[in-house]
């Protein structure tokens, strides 16, 4: 059991927003194996994003419990341990590509030559290779998401939380980054949870979940 | 280069892209503080530099006075000047007199000086404006310019001089007629304080007009280059005679230095509330950045930044313009001190008044004189206080919770 990327055992969240409660999750069990591509499904406002966020140990369950690997989540691990694709790209306006690619190493360590090669052969794994010196705003949508791609892989992460990536991008845009991620992810043995509303690409993973009344079916 | 201080840096000059503005606003707020602060507390240092090198020019850096009147003059001048460090020493009477002339009274304080001695010791002659010092005989006077002007005498002015040993002899019932003394010329130390009222007369002239027979006030001593006056004390005070003592200048004028430094420090604490000002226009830039950094924030905690650096991110930013500030500060601050004869000549021959200048301000020449002390606290604190404002936007920032962050759209 240990050697699983990710455990979660009875994962409950409820919202309180004024006198409302949003029981969000209501018991949701996941092991994810080493290097396994998982797709989550699910209604717009079931709880996905905030199932991720219980993985990705930025927000705590209010009962249940996560394991990467071994131990709970842990902030100072994150930055190894975990890479994080998000439907909006969130990349660093004031840093050019390699520099947004670099960012996830630097939380680690000042990088160095070897960070910077690694960072430049993930660009061009991406397509991005002649990109590499152009700001975020010199990029279009498809490109950016790449560059995020490229971050999250950049300190070689046991698993990779992907949520909605292609929500933003058209069609064909969309199709090559889920491709990018689920090869790039077999090639570097990393984990995947994938969430997205796209039948065609959740087909594509090892196995296809969905999220419903709370609970992971 | 730890992650929040590159992409500090990074967010103040963005790649690619030219000096942006809000950087370069904060930048210049905290730049004119600092500006300011040098060239005021270097004037206004000079102004005190000045003053005291009049001071020590004139009466040397430590007297030697007796409890009493000192009667051994010589054996005193030759312990004096055979002290290690003593370059010269000349004695002196001084007192109040009265002065008439042409009717028109004026009440200076006297001093009589050995003209024969008093070139080892102070340098007189540099203050003397009309006449010479040369022409001082035991029958004229040096008046100083204001008190010459009360008197509305110039050189070759006839003045009648009354000792105070008048009312002693009127006591007595004897009449002591006053003495007549020729204007030989007039001087101007240069500082308000000093000109107000003296007048140089011979040492025989003082002690005549006070009947102190050959007995002198005291001595005005000048050290040798290098010798402080404390040391320059001690010394003399350690071979000088029972009831005499040395006295160094900083210790008689210290109620004066006192006011001069006071004056100083106050200009200091309300210039830098032109720095303080700067540091909230720093802080709310920064803020306004926080807010629109919202995801940004959080997408550094989701790739593993801790509170603590997204923080220090923030802090950095208000300490890197404040140090750039302050050397840009420094900067203009110098250039203006190096260029301030050609400001204050343009300023006042803009509105027309360069005597009204030279009137009000004891010097010809604006002076300057930077303490490392003043620039080290006006530097330390320029930055501190900027790097103050940013604690509230690092704080902000800290607090984002990175899901929430995330969620901001
Ligand atoms: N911080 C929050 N406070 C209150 N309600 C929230 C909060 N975050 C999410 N929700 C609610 O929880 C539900 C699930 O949200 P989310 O996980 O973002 O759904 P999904 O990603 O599947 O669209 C939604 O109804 C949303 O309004
Ligand atoms: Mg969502």
């Amino acid at each position: 059991m240990n050697d699983a990327v990710l455990t979660a055992t009875g994962l409950t969240k409820t919202y309180v927003s004024g006198d409302r409660r949003i029981a969000v999750l209501r018991g949701v069990d996941l092991v994810v194996a080493p290097g396994e591509s998982v797709a989550i499904r699910g209604e717009s406002g079931s709880g996905k994003s905030t199932l991720l966020n219980l993985f990705s140990g930025l927000d705590a369950p209010d009962s249940g419990a996560i394991q990467w690997g071994a131990e709970p989540p842990a902030a100072a691990r994150r930055a190894a341990y975990l890479g994080m694709v998000f439907q909006s790209f969130y990349l660093i306006p004031e840093l050019d590509a390699l520099q947004n690619v670099l960012m996830a190493a630097r939380m680690i360590r000042p990088p160095g030559g070897g960070e910077r090669a690694r960072a430049r052969d993930l660009l061009a794994r991406v397509g991005l290779g002649e990109r590499s010196g152009h700001l975020p705003a010199q990029l279009s949508g498809g490109e950016r998401q790449r560059v995020a791609v490229a971050r999250a892989l950049m300190n070689s992460p046991r698993l990779l939380l992907a949520d909605e990536p292609t929500g933003n991008l058209d069609e064909h845009t969309g199709d090559a980054v889920v491709e990018l991620l689920l090869t790039l992810g077999r090639e570097t043995g990393t984990a995947l949870v994938l969430v997205t509303h796209n039948a065609a690409h959740a087909a594509k993973a090892n196995r296809s979940l969905f999220l419903h009344d709370g609970v992971l079916r | 280069m730890p992650w929040f201080l590159y992409l500090a840096l990074k967010q103040l000059f963005p790649t690619g892209r030219k000096f942006p503005f809000f950087t370069a606003i904060s930048m210049l707020g905290v730049a004119l503080g600092v500006a300011v602060l040098v060239i005021v507390t270097s004037v206004m240092g000079g102004f005190g530099y000045e003053i005291r090198r009049m001071i020590v020019q004139t009466e040397g850096e430590v007297q030697v006075k007796g409890r009493g009147l000192i009667e051994d003059v010589g054996g005193l001048l030759a312990t004096v000047r055979g002290t290690p460090g003593v370059a010269g020493a000349t004695p002196y009477v001084e007192g109040p007199v009265g002065i008439l002339a042409a009717n028109r009274p004026a009440f200076p304080l006297m001093k009589g000086i050995d003209v024969s001695s008093v070139g080892t010791v102070a340098n007189l002659s540099r203050f003397v404006r009309r006449g010479s010092l040369d022409d001082l005989d035991d029958d004229s006077v040096i008046l100083s310019w204001e008190t010459a002007q009360q008197l509305g005498a110039s050189v070759g002015s006839r003045i009648a001089i009354y000792s105070p040993l008048l009312f002693e002899k009127l006591n007595q019932d004897e009449v002591f007629l006053p003495r007549q003394f020729r204007v030989a010329g007039w001087f101007e130390i240069g500082h308000q304080h000093l000109d107000n009222s003296l007048v140089f007369c011979t040492l025989r002239t003082a002690q005549d007009l006070y009947g102190l027979g050959q007995s002198v006030h005291g001595l005005n001593v000048r050290l040798q280059p290098g010798v402080d006056e404390i040391t320059g004390a001690t010394r003399l005070n350690q071979v000088l005679p029972n009831g005499v003592a040395a006295l160094p200048w900083t210790q008689k004028w210290e109620s004066f230095l006192w006011v001069l430094n006071l004056e100083k420090t106050i200009n200091f604490f309300l210039l830098l509330f032109i720095v303080i000002i700067a540091a909230f226009s720093v802080m709310s830039s920064l803020l306004i950045s926080v807010v629109r950094k919202t995801r940004e924030i959080g997408l550094l905690g989701a790739l593993g930044a801790s509170r603590r650096d997204v923080a220090l991110c923030f802090c950095a930013q208000a300490f890197i313009i404040g140090t750039a500030g302050t050397a840009v500060g420094l900067g203009l601050g110098f250039t203006a001190l190096a260029f301030r004869k050609e400001i204050v000549r343009g300023i006042a021959s803009a509105l027309q008044r360069q005597d009204t200048l030279r009137q009000f301000y004891q010097f010809t020449e604006l002076p300057s004189h930077t303490l490392m002390s003043d620039l080290i606290l006006t530097v330390v604190m320029a930055i501190v206080i900027s790097t103050l404002a940013g604690l509230l936007p690092a704080w902000r920032a800290a607090r984002l919770k990175p899901v929430e962050a995330l969620r901001s759209e």
